[in-house]
């Protein structure tokens, strides 16, 4: 990426860069939570990373929110079940 | 009021204690970061057993404590007020269930605070060992008294006027029945099935378990109402 891309996030905490490592690793956590192989989901979270860097490029600031939509959707064309997943992180309890 | 008549009253209270969902979610919850961790299956197992066994016993201290209190405070019941108030509880709770307990959105997301919810995802998120999930299974249940005080408070109140034998019975009964619900998704997630089943499942009956516990505590109302107040039966 070009340029640095900022997230902003619910609450009053401060807005930081991208950072591709965190959201690797947690597609990687979902996709293993549906029991699959470590290699598709290492596979899949970098694919999903890289289409995510592309849809960042044009944008300066995001929310954590629209980021975790748009990787989602890009989940879901690659790992149905794991997109269900990852979506429902947060609105299970 | 017969053996019969009791026990089917507190098994009923206890399956309602059952349909309320806040520590299935914390269950799928958890199991789903230790999966996802690659933890092993034995450690996986180590945790929602641990979890299960936390809200076991604080559902057993909770139906024990009610049933001492109510006995060490009316001891034998010869009045109706108390089972008027039983079901009056239990109506205020049926309508509460049926009007807030889960939120107009998609996902389960339960009545609580959105702060606590956070707060729970985090210690879910954050548990490591047995010790840690056992008391997220005493939580799961403590969180949840407001809904929980209505069978709790109907099973205490029969309980206390059974004989002893039949009290122990009668608390074993209400137990066992109230973590039915967490037992069955325990061994689902020990068989190996997928969480995203479990929770598209919960997620599509969400409403019907909603209007089942409401129901399900406005048929104890009138069956306590019948039974111990008029006498009916």
């Amino acid at each position: 990426m070009s340029h640095k891309t900022y997230v902003k996030k619910s609450g009053k905490r401060e807005s930081e860069p991208f950072d591709r490592k965190k959201l690797h690793d947690s597609i990687v956590s979902t996709c293993l939570s549906t029991r699959s192989p470590m290699g598709v989901a290492q596979a899949t979270a970098s694919s999903v990373c890289e289409a995510v860097i592309i849809w960042l490029e044009p944008r300066t600031e995001v929310t954590t929110l629209d980021l975790r939509k748009k990787a989602a959707e890009q989940l879901a064309k690659q790992h149905p079940e794991a997109a269900y997943l990852y979506e429902q992180h947060k609105i299970t309890i | 009021m017969s053996i019969i008549t009791s026990l089917s009253a507190i098994g009923l209270a206890a399956l309602i204690h059952a349909s309320f969902q806040l520590s299935v979610s914390m269950l799928t919850l958890l199991s789903g970061h230790a999966i996802g961790k690659k933890r092993a299956h034995h450690r996986l197992m180590r945790l929602t057993t641990s979890f299960l066994i936390g809200a076991t016993l604080m559902s057993l201290l909770l139906v024990t404590f009610f049933a001492y209190f109510i006995s060490a405070a009316f001891g034998t019941i010869d009045s109706s007020w108390p089972w008027v108030v039983a079901c009056s509880l239990m109506l205020f709770v049926a309508v509460l269930v049926w009007v807030v307990y889960y939120r107009r959105k998609t996902g389960t997301q339960l009545w609580i605070p959105r702060v606590m919810a956070d707060f729970l995802n985090k210690r879910v998120k954050s548990t490591k060992d047995s010790s840690e999930a056992f008391s997220l299974g005493v939580t799961s249940v403590i969180a949840e008294l407001i809904f929980l005080a209505a069978p709790l408070f109907v099973s205490g109140l029969i309980i206390s006027q059974l004989d002893p034998g039949w009290q122990l019975a009668g608390i074993a009964l209400y137990t066992l029945l109230s973590v039915s619900s967490l037992a069955l998704v325990w061994a689902i997630i020990g068989g190996g099935h997928s969480l995203s089943r479990i929770q598209k499942w919960r997620e599509s009956n969400k409403y019907f378990l909603q209007f089942a516990a409401g129901t399900g505590l406005i048929i104890l109302a009138a069956f306590t109402y019948a039974n111990f107040v008029i006498g009916v039966f």
